[in-house]
């Protein structure tokens, strides 16, 4: 057993991320069915399974962006950090400050570079503009895009590369120090250069955020994540070590799935 | 759906030249052994001979294995499979190697009169071969129960290499001029205990591969050997620490 591996046995312990029995329902449609997992503090991960399986629904879980969608509902529990993010009391605004998201699509405002960043901490009440400053460098370099902006913070996030939006809106999503980031397919609209940027920067935001990602290339999987969860007609089949889903599955699911016999 | 007409095809065409070079292995170390009993030069000759086309072969497995994981990047049982055959590869390439040490013994004595007939060595060489064709029928059809059975196999190999060991000493304490073919002879029955072993590891990766465990032969041998095999593993860390107290 690999250091890495009793670290995150040691993390299960103290997860950041608690599913608990976990339904979903779009109307009357179960989305999800009875979901439970951990995911441990500091760790990538991988969710994966064909399109219509519950990836991407249970990822909005974590933010409640599902509240979004008419007709959905969730039951069980999902904890961040012990808080119990379903309970009647949770302020669904600060939620997200905590559980930052970035799409598949880049989406940055049609705004400045600067401003993107400062977006969120700015709807949080920072006014003070040296602490804007710190925060949008900051972010910045986090999303490792510093250099290539740092002269022009001013122009349009918008004329920025594909590769380069996507990290701004990495760097957006940091701003506002969540303790979760979620990306939904964060890659699939970049060429391989950019991917491999942000995996490189997947790999590094571990060590501050606990990171949920959902991704249809399986070799991003086993590249970048700690953990994968493979996800069939809204259930969850298995759940493990990646090293271990990728090389020797225990679900004959799983092992159909990552070798290409369906899905 | 399933979409991996080429994906399948090309596995299978990997198992297919695995099986060939283990059958061209096989080959090799029958007709040494066969050779050297016989004292049949060009026998022996042709065992040399063939060598090249079997580390072709290793080339070409290899070749293919890394261009497969390249255009597909294989996982889960795709890639016990590739990996697995990689390692196949090396293990039958060394015991067509092993054929060709035999070999070169043969052409060694010269057609010169044996000092005994040889019957334990071409016994060793006809379990190594049942060995071989179990660990890869057992490849051919995964299935992991068949492979274990070429484990026991391997403990009649390593008796017998013993057997042979003791006997030749003793002859050679009786003549001291039997000493140069008593040698040849116990270098042959070593490497095709040593060519047991490589057989053994065959099997050990059919096992991962089928079930994406690690099997160890030791696990599987009859409880003597493993005490055998243990002591002598006790022996050597004695070795190791006499060794690490001296360099201190």
């Amino acid at each position: 057993m690999d250091k890495t591996q009793t670290k995150s046995d040691r993390d299960f312990s103290h997860p950041q991320v608690r599913t608990e029995n976990l339904n979903l329902y779009y109307g009357a449609d179960r989305v999800l069915q009875s979901l439970s997992f951990d995911i441990p503090r500091g760790c990538v991960a991988a969710f994966i399974g064909p399109s219509g399986c519950g990836k991407s629904s249970y990822l909005r879980c974590l933010n409640r962006m599902n509240d979004f969608i008419p007709g959905a509902r969730a039951e069980g529990r999902v904890l961040i950090d012990g808080t119990d993010i379903y309970a009647p009391d949770v302020d669904v605004i600060a939620l997200r400050r905590r559980v930052g998201m970035v799409f598949q699509k880049p989406n940055p405002f049609p705004m400045s570079i600067y401003e993107n960043v400062a977006y969120g901490p700015r709807l949080f009440g920072v006014r003070d503009r040296e602490v804007l400053d710190e925060t949008v460098r900051s972010s910045l370099e986090g999303a490792a895009l510093w250099g290539e902006v740092k002269d022009k913070l001013n122009t349009p996030g918008t004329g920025l590369s594909g590769g380069q939006q996507q990290r701004l809106c990495i760097a957006r999503a940091i701003a506002t120090e969540p303790e979760v980031l979620l990306m939904d397919e964060p890659t699939s609209a970049l060429d391989p250069l950019s991917t491999a940027r942000i995996e490189e920067l997947i790999r590094d935001l571990k060590s501050r955020f606990t990171v949920a990602i959902v991704t249809h290339n399986m070799q991003q999987a086993a590249r970048i994540s700690d953990h994968t969860a493979f996800f069939l007609l809204g259930e969850l089949v298995e759940y493990g070590p990646t090293s271990q889903i990728f090389t020797a599955p225990e679900d004959k699911r799983t092992e159909d799935y990552i070798t290409g016999r369906f899905g | 759906m399933s979409t991996r007409k080429q994906e399948d095809a090309d596995l299978v065409e990997i198992k297919r030249m695995l099986l060939r070079l283990g059958k061209m292995s096989e080959n090799a170390v029958v007709r040494a052994v066969w050779a050297l009993k016989n004292g049949d030069i060009s026998a022996a000759r042709s065992v040399i001979d063939g060598d090249d086309a079997l580390d072709e072969l290793t080339e070409r497995i290899d070749g293919s294995c890394m261009s497969f994981n390249a255009r597909y990047q294989p996982l889960g049982q795709d890639l016990r499979m590739v990996v697995s055959t990689m390692h196949m590869a090396v293990d039958l390439e060394r015991i067509g190697d092993y054929g060709v040490n035999i070999a070169r013994a043969a052409i060694e004595l010269e057609r010169k009169p044996l000092i005994k007939p040889l019957i334990d060595i071409p016994r060793m060489s006809a379990i190594l071969s049942e060995m071989l064709g179990k660990a890869l029928s057992a490849f051919d059809i995964e299935d992991c129960q068949a492979a274990k059975a070429v484990f026991l196999m391997d403990d009649q190999i390593d008796a017998l290499e013993k057997q042979v060991t003791r006997e030749l000493f003793t002859m050679v304490m009786e003549r001291v001029d039997r000493l140069e073919q008593a040698f040849l002879l116990m270098g042959a029955a070593r490497t095709l205990e040593r060519a047991g072993d490589h057989a053994t590891n065959i099997a050990e990766r059919v096992i991962y591969m089928c079930t994406g465990k690690t099997a160890k032969a030791s696990d599987y041998k009859n409880p003597k050997n493993k005490r055998d095999d243990q002591d002598e593993d006790k022996n050597k860390d004695k070795e190791k620490e006499k060794e690490n107290r001296d360099e201190a």
